[in-house]
């Protein structure tokens, strides 16, 4: 990536992402508002003893939300701004604004990501454990992301955008076992939870913090990198940079 | 040298059954004001939209700056900048950082960036307000922000959709005054306005666009003289129905009263018709205003009559 290139994605990076979290840090709230919700409930009801599931859980969910508010972004900047008009017609490429918009979003749940990896730690996990889930918190950050790339396209109004992606959220990330095992779940919806890569990060998360896994991790990373590698590929054929 | 050529430029979209574009056909010097005038549905955003590399044509080529719009999007992406049609300031960003953000997504230099957003800013007058949240600021000023963010790219090429839709007279003229001063740098400006005497002030040349199709074009004063059929425009009031009216040319209804565009002779039998009914009217030339009601309503008249 050349220097021009570089710039670019700063720009885009620091103007739609650092500056509105600083100049409006009642969004970082708003990251942590659900997950860390439930993460205490299952804490609380448990008298501390889910708290590994809650901190998996909540990497999980937090993890799918950045992804997923990509999307809403991306509908707001095309839509509603016509940002995106401005960006098109100008050297900007798609994937520097595309993986600008995706870092931007990013920003706002750092702090929510390095509270999660601090009780991580504090739980006992090693470095190299909490290293490892940061690699697992990239790949499933790629997959949601993407499924936001795509739901964005075809978004009819920013607030449609915001409501599927809300719907797709709790879909991925509360009812699948992201908080709990896969192994409470009755057999017959087993194999329906294990393709979903929430499941499988969660399952890896779960296990890196000393829970066991309830999934083979070979299998777990097999299919977030498949659902990365294959929504990366969708998105860039469907996306609509130039519209027709 | 032609900064821009159209030929026979077909756009259908997936869900309409009228063409948006249909085989229009246009050149656009270097150098110049362009200004595209239609009704709302002409057209004029998406001749803007193709030639600015945003929407693919259906049919018919677009070059720009030498370059097919098809084949040579990246190229030209480099050479070009455009304010959109209805675009919004991004909340919680200032003016500063909006103008900022265009520059430097660009890939420019953070010093000369700096330096181009404070000319911007200056050039049209957002000192006092550059560093305020946009959510604070009236239309008219996130109006003139969107627009600085575009001027100051310094792009060879700026396509602007309707810029001064809601500005006011005095910040209309600063935005006029911006454009001037670029065309004087030798940049090529097309845009699109309802406002005729916006056309008028600003433009070296003009196309009157309805439906799809080019319906006149030249210079404002050579689309005014094209039509000396009906040079002179004639208000009348009292007792005239619009009967009585349409043997002297062709009648327009303006705010209650008539107005009826005429040459010179039409003119001279309608005063002494007025004298004689003791009625009172006003003479003057015709302005863009009235060629372009003039143009537009007779070709849809034409359609009609042809169906």
């Amino acid at each position: 990536m050349g220097t021009s290139r570089l710039r670019s994605l700063w720009a885009i990076m620091y103007y739609l992402g650092f500056i509105p979290m600083l100049r409006n840090p009642l969004f970082i709230p708003f990251v942590f508002s659900s997950p860390f919700t439930l993460l205490f409930i299952l804490f609380v009801a448990s008298g501390g003893t889910a708290l590994p599931f809650g901190i998996a859980g909540a990497l999980t969910m937090v993890t799918t939300e950045l992804g997923l508010f990509v999307g809403t972004d991306l509908a707001s900047y095309k839509i509603q701004n016509k940002f995106q008009d401005i960006v098109v017609a100008s050297p900007v490429s798609p994937l520097v604004y595309m993986f600008g918009v995706a870092l931007s979003e990013l920003i706002f749940g750092t702090p929510a990501l390095l509270v999660l990896f601090g009780l991580m730690a504090w739980h006992g996990a090693s470095l190299v454990t909490v290293a490892i889930t940061m690699g697992v918190v990239a790949l499933l950050w790629v997959t949601t992301t993407s499924i936001g790339f795509f739901f964005s396209a075809y978004a009819p109004s920013t607030q449609n955008a915001f409501i599927i992606n809300g719907f797709i959220a709790t879909l991925l990330s509360v009812l699948p076992p992201v908080y709990y095992s896969v192994s409470k779940l009755p057999p017959v919806v087993v194999p329906l939870a294990e393709i979903l890569p929430t499941t499988e990060a969660s399952s890896l998360f779960q296990g890196a913090l000393g829970l066991g896994y309830s999934i083979t991790p070979v299998f777990s990373f097999a299919v977030l990198f498949v659902a990365a590698a294959f929504l990366l590929l969708l998105v860039s054929f469907k996306m609509k940079w130039r519209e027709t | 040298m032609i900064a821009l050529e159209a030929v026979n430029l077909t756009k259908r979209y997936k869900h309409s059954r009228q063409p948006a574009l249909d085989e229009l056909s246009l050149e656009i010097e270097g150098g110049q004001i362009f200004t595209l005038l239609g009704r709302n549905g002409a057209g004029k955003t998406t001749f803007l939209r193709i030639a600015s590399t945003q929407l693919m044509p259906t049919s018919g080529s677009v070059t720009v700056l030498g370059l097919d719009v098809v084949k040579y999007a990246g190229q030209i992406r480099q050479r070009i900048a455009v304010t959109p049609q209805d675009a919004e300031t991004i909340y919680p960003l200032t003016a500063r950082d909006h103008i900022m953000l265009s520059l430097r997504m660009r890939g420019m230099e953070k010093v000369a960036a700096v330096q181009k957003t404070q000319a911007a800013i200056e050039a049209l007058e957002l000192a006092d307000v550059a560093d305020m949240n946009t959510d604070w600021l009236s239309g008219g000023l996130k109006q003139r922000v969107i627009v600085a963010m575009a001027i100051a790219t310094d792009a060879e090429l700026i396509f602007l959709d309707e810029p001064s839709i809601g500005l006011d007279p005095l910040n209309r003229r600063r935005v006029w005054d911006q454009l001037a001063r670029m065309k004087r740098d030798g940049k090529t400006i097309v845009l699109t306005t309802h406002y005729m005497d916006e056309a008028e002030a600003l433009s070296d040349r003009l196309v009157i666009i309805n439906k799809g199709k080019v319906v006149a074009q030249g210079t404002p004063q050579s689309v005014k003289e094209s039509f000396t059929k009906r040079s002179i425009r004639v208000e009348v009031g009292g007792t005239f129905s619009e009967k009585d009216l349409e043997p002297y040319g062709r009648v327009l209804t303006v705010a209650g009263r008539y107005r009826v565009l005429t040459d010179a002779a039409g003119a001279k039998s309608l005063g002494e018709e007025a004298v004689a009914r003791g009625v009172s009217i006003a003479i003057s030339p015709v302005s863009l205003d009235d060629v372009f009601v003039d143009i537009v309503g007779e070709a849809e008249k034409g359609e009609e009559d042809g169906n």
